[in-house]
């Protein structure tokens, strides 16, 4: 092999977009050991212009003609590059968000932006990548930065518990999940790369090995704790209540997005033949992750563990896209991963807001806001009624285009248990828009009495605004304008060879 | 044919860009707001009224004024208007309704800019469920004016509001699932996916499928109108309102139900009609007779109205079951008589609330002394609704009964039982309106220590801007039918060409109904004939 062999093998530049995430978090943390605290702030600002640096790259590689990269080991193809999108786009408004958050709590803010970078590294890379190691490599970058932000808030012992509960759940989660890729890796003969672990598979046993049913049951064990699925969903609340309200908004947002990255690329690159048991399983966890998500939300006081409870919903409904198997359904479920980005971060991005203003997230706490601060009871709500799927806002769209593609699939059930458990998120969504609006003056909480003016001027709470504002603008026209959304995850699916090439197996199959 | 400009599309959208500049007006209290609002309704209604009156063409029963835009082709969603007689005459109501529903609530104190910015936003979201030409885009716009029908009801309401207003959200949005699964089942079967509601009539479905999808339209339909076992948010809802809200429930919303009954169920799925039929005019029975005896044993004055809308909303269904264009032409009058007439009198009782802070008729009585002028008001109105001759109410109840009388579609027992059945209905309306009547206004002066002044100017413009057009109908039913009844009279012939040939054979013969039919088969025939006299001079 020569050299200008190798470089075209290696085909470096399909990740320029994570090199730019990886100078910046190197131009952070070298800043932030030679100026100190003095230029935090700048140095948060100096990431977010890299993110945004590093998504210009990404979208300059869409349609990229030479994907494969790294002797086969990472993929750049549309899929990845809308997926690293999410990610580096949830990554860059949490910052703006954590600004004023980590500097009120008195923790360093240039090492927490340089952990989240790494999460965000790491996420990117999942998306990407089509080889066992690299896909464990990255899957653990982005765990145990993960691990490290919801331990941030260090003198915070919820902060301290929520990190300890994620840490041990999700080692064990990760072992599992090592565990059933080394069985892929040995029942192919010794294959790491997806493609070849699938041909390889195909042709040790013409049958289905109760090996590779261990493995795949495995494998989806691993994945569904990353997008927390029910029934593992189980640190989810719990980690949601804990840990600083920015990590939460990445978490649900970033992290789980870049779960379902490798949910669709591992399990339909090396799992054909099992199709039929993975959608299986799937359907399942699906079924389980509405249901409980949108009942037990129902009973939540606390704010961050109601979305937390709502997000392990908003998960189930996205499985349902990856469920049906056809081009539609995975366009379903980008366009519903970028409408959620939209609103959950906005959602969150309020819940900063209040609870920097107040220092609590009792949902009863919110009451009255209205009269107080009209702004962000406009923006909570509209991001709260989005995320419950009410006409105009995008959520509408995106749910109506994941049961649009689930009807023209067939799935009929699965469609209708959606719809109706959708129309009972509304209720606790509207809860809280309730106690805002609705609540007269003489019923406004003490908190809610003692609510400071808001002031845009002080340090940080500028970038937090236009978090806020972002968010809003988006949910509220992401769905009336959603075309070029829609023509991305479209394209984003229809150019990408390998989900072709399982579309057009389970059409052969019919 | 596409209009250059999109007159539908302006009617839309001025009150809801109006509505989302409110935030920017200055105001302290509230005065600049309402007058701001005010002036956007009167101008809205002008916008309509000019539109219908120089664009739309009167003797044309297809859809007019069309619009349509590729909105989401990935969905097949399109930005689709259209009008024709079906939805103007409920257009036109519902501006005229919601300009004086805005009027109404001059004294609304509370978050008078979250109030009126609601106002006008739900003034854009009802016309445009009206308007809408596709399935899909029809759905999105039923669901928008959810939220804010529900904060007007548990913002401004009475004391159970939340309750009332979270009942009519999860019934509401529970119901509208069944449209969504409908429209998906219709859309998808056959070679090509469409939204559109003119292409979906065309296509031919097997008869379960259309079965089904009629059931499903009846379910979510049957909850707005309502319809009997599913009634049961709307005492609450109504009850609980404050009166501009009611105004615009009882006035505007039920219509909804009712249109697109007339629209989905009957003229895109003739073939489950044929099946659903006889039902409808059997739970238009129950609505009426339940709705009546219920409306009996109310005390609260708002909740008694409201039964009172169940039971009139019954001839509503009796008349799209009737398969003539006398029955669908009556149920088309019923909707708009009932919007105005249940508009004023849940205005009168709003009226009457703001006095005595109360609404229970045990608590009243005697007020026609202080208040004369609005005890006329509150008869004239009661007296519309229980259909006196002359009014509005009488007119579309009778041309409903002779709608389903002259129906040679059922036979000679069921009619009857039908029409003995709705008149023992007719028969209570009186006892419970009268009774409110007395109760409220005769007898010993209930005196709490509060005087009860008499209506003020504004109210009597707005009773009576509602109680002229009603009387105006009931004398000279040609007024409202003839903007609409070519519509009515293509959506019957529709209908009956999916009825069994036997029949359909059987043309409708009756002499009297055709000379009740208002000419307007001469008025559509006579182009045909002239065109043949012109033929025949050519020669």
């Amino acid at each position: 092999m020569d050299f200008n062999n190798l470089v075209t093998q290696l085909n470096a530049g399909t990740i320029l977009p994570e090199g730019i995430v990886l100078i910046t978090l190197l131009g952070i943390l070298v800043g932030d050991l030679i100026f100190g605290r003095s230029i935090a702030r700048n140095l948060s600002y100096f990431a977010v212009g890299g993110l945004v640096c590093s998504l210009v790259a990404l979208i300059l590689q869409w349609d990229n003609p030479q994907p494969v990269s790294f002797i086969g080991a990472y993929s750049s193809d549309p899929l990845s590059v809308v997926f690293r999108a999410i990610v580096v786009l949830s990554a860059a408004v949490t910052i703006l968000m954590s600004i004023s958050y980590v500097e009120q709590t008195g923790t360093a803010l240039a090492e927490f932006v340089a952990i989240l970078l790494t999460a965000t590294l790491g996420g990117m890379f999942l998306s990407g990548s089509t080889e066992l190691v690299m896909i464990f490599v990255s899957l653990e970058t982005l765990s145990i930065s993960s691990y490290l932000m919801t331990g941030y808030m260090k003198r915070d012992p919820r902060s301290n518990e929520a990190a300890l509960k994620y840490l041990l759940i999700g080692a064990s989660s990760s072992a599992v999940f090592l565990y059933g890729i080394s069985l892929l890796y040995g029942l192919s003969g010794g294959e790491t790369t997806l493609e070849a672990i699938a041909r390889g598979i195909a042709g040790a046993s013409g049958s289905l090995s109760l090996g590779l049913v261990v493995s795949l049951v495995f494998t989806i064990a691993g994945i569904a704790f990353k997008i927390s699925a029910v029934p593992f969903h189980q640190w989810t609340p719990d980690v949601y209540e804990g840990s600083p309200t920015p990590v939460v908004a990445f978490l649900s947002v970033g992290s789980k997005a870049a779960g379902f990255a490798l949910a669709i690329r591992l399990l339909v690159t090396a799992f054909p033949q099992v199709i039929e048991q993975w959608h299986f399983v799937f359907t399942a966890l699906a079924i389980l992750s509405m249901v409980l998500g949108n009942v037990v939300a129902l009973a939540q006081t606390s704010m961050k563990r109601m979305l937390g409870y709502s997000s392990i919903a908003q998960a189930g409904f996205v499985m349902i896209g990856m469920v049906i198997g056809t081009e539609t359904g995975y366009a379903s479920m980008v366009f519903y991963l970028f409408v959620y980005l939209f609103m959950n971060l906005g959602a969150f991005a309020c819940v900063i807001l209040f609870t920097l203003r107040t220092g609590t997230d009792r949902i009863s706490d919110y009451s009255g806001l209205y009269q107080k601060d009209p702004f962000l009871t406009l923006s909570l709500s509209i991001c709260l009624l989005s995320l419950g799927g009410i006409p105009p806002l995008a959520g509408f769209f995106g749910k109506i285009y994941i049961f649009w593609a689930g009807w023209k699939a067939g799935a009929y059930g699965l469609v209708l248990l959606a719809l109706v458990t959708s129309v009972v998120s509304i209720y606790y969504y509207l809860r809280v828009v309730k106690m805002m609006v609705v609540k007269e003056p003489n019923e406004m909480s003490d908190v809610v009495k003692n609510y400071p003016a808001t002031n845009w001027n002080l340090p940080g709470m500028r970038s937090l605004q236009v978090a806020t504002l972002a968010g809003l603008i988006a949910t509220s026209l992401a769905g009336i304008l959603s075309n070029p959304l829609f023509t991305i995850a479209n394209d984003s699916v229809s150019n990408t060879p390998m989900l072709q090439a399982s579309v057009q197996r389970q059409v052969a199959v019919k | 044919m596409i209009s250059e400009f999109p007159w539908l599309t302006a009617i839309i959208a001025f009150p809801i860009v109006a509505a989302l500049a409110i935030p920017a007006i200055p105001d302290t209290n509230g005065k600049t707001v309402r007058l701001y609002a005010l002036g956007i309704g009167i101008l809205e209604l002008g916008l309509i009224i000019y539109t219908f009156a120089t664009q739309y063409d009167f003797n044309n029963p297809n859809l007019q004024l069309v619009e349509r835009y590729s909105w989401i082709p990935q969905l097949g969603l399109n930005w689709s208007l259209g009008t024709d007689g079906l939805s103007m005459p409920l257009v036109v109501l519902t501006g005229f309704v919601t300009t004086l529903a805005i009027f109404a609530a001059w004294n609304i104190t509370i978050k008078p800019r979250l109030f009126y910015g609601l106002m006008l936003l739900m003034y854009g979201a009802q016309i445009s469920v009206f308007l809408a030409q596709d399935l899909l885009m029809f759905f999105m716009l039923w669901e928008l004016e959810l939220v804010p029908v529900y904060l007007l009801i548990s913002i401004w309401g009475g004391g159970q509001r939340f309750y009332a207003a979270t009942k009519f959200i999860l019934y509401t949005a529970l119901a509208s699932i069944f449209i969504l699964l409908s429209a998906l089942g219709l859309a998808f079967y056959g070679d090509t996916v469409t939204f559109d509601i003119a292409e979906l009539g065309l296509k031919e479905y097997p008869i379960g499928l259309e079965l089904l999808a009629y059931a499903g339209f009846l379910i979510a339909f049957g909850v707005k109108l309502p319809i009997f076992p599913f009634h049961t948010w709307l005492p609450d809802a109504h009850g609980e309102a404050p009166a501009p809200g009611s105004m615009i429930l009882a006035g505007v919303l039920l219509k909804m139900g009712g249109y697109a009954l007339i629209r989905f169920n009957a003229e895109m799925l003739p073939h489950a009609h044929v099946y659903f039929a006889p039902v409808l005019a059997i739970l238009g029975v129950v609505n009426i007779i339940y709705g009546a005896l219920a409306a009996f044993s109310q005390d609260n004055l708002k909740r008694r109205l409201a039964y009172s809308s169940i039971s009139h909303m019954g001839f509503v269904l009796i008349g799209i079951s009737s398969f003539t264009a006398l029955g669908i032409n009556g149920a088309m009058l019923q909707m708009i008589s009932h919007g105005g007439i249940a508009a004023v009198l849940f205005f009168l009782a709003g009226v009457i609330y703001e006095r005595t802070h109360t609404l229970s008729m045990d608590k009243m009585g005697g007020m026609a002394k202080s208040m004369p002028s609005t005890f006329a008001l509150f008869t004239f109105a009661s007296m519309a609704s229980l259909a006196l001759p002359g009014m509005s109410g009488f007119v579309s109840e009778l041309s409903i009964f002779l709608g389903l009388t002259t129906s040679d579609v059922y036979d000679s027992g069921f009619k009857t039982l039908v029409i003995f059945l709705s008149a023992v209905g007719l028969l209570i309306t009186p006892i419970y309106l009268l009774s409110m009547l007395r109760r409220v206004f005769f007898g010993k002066l209930e005196s709490n220590g509060e005087i009860c002044w008499d209506a003020k100017p504004r109210e009597l413009a707005i009773a009576f801007s509602l109680l002229i057009p009603i009387i105006g109908i009931g004398l000279y039913p040609k007024l409202a039918t003839q903007t609409y009844d070519i519509t009515t009279a293509a959506v019957a012939a529709h209908l009956r060409e999916a009825l069994p040939t036997a029949v359909a054979e059987r043309k409708d013969t009756s002499l009297y109904a055709q000379s009740i039919e208002w000419k307007s088969q001469t008025a559509n025939a006579s182009p045909v004939i002239s065109s043949k006299l012109v033929g025949i001079a050519n020669r």
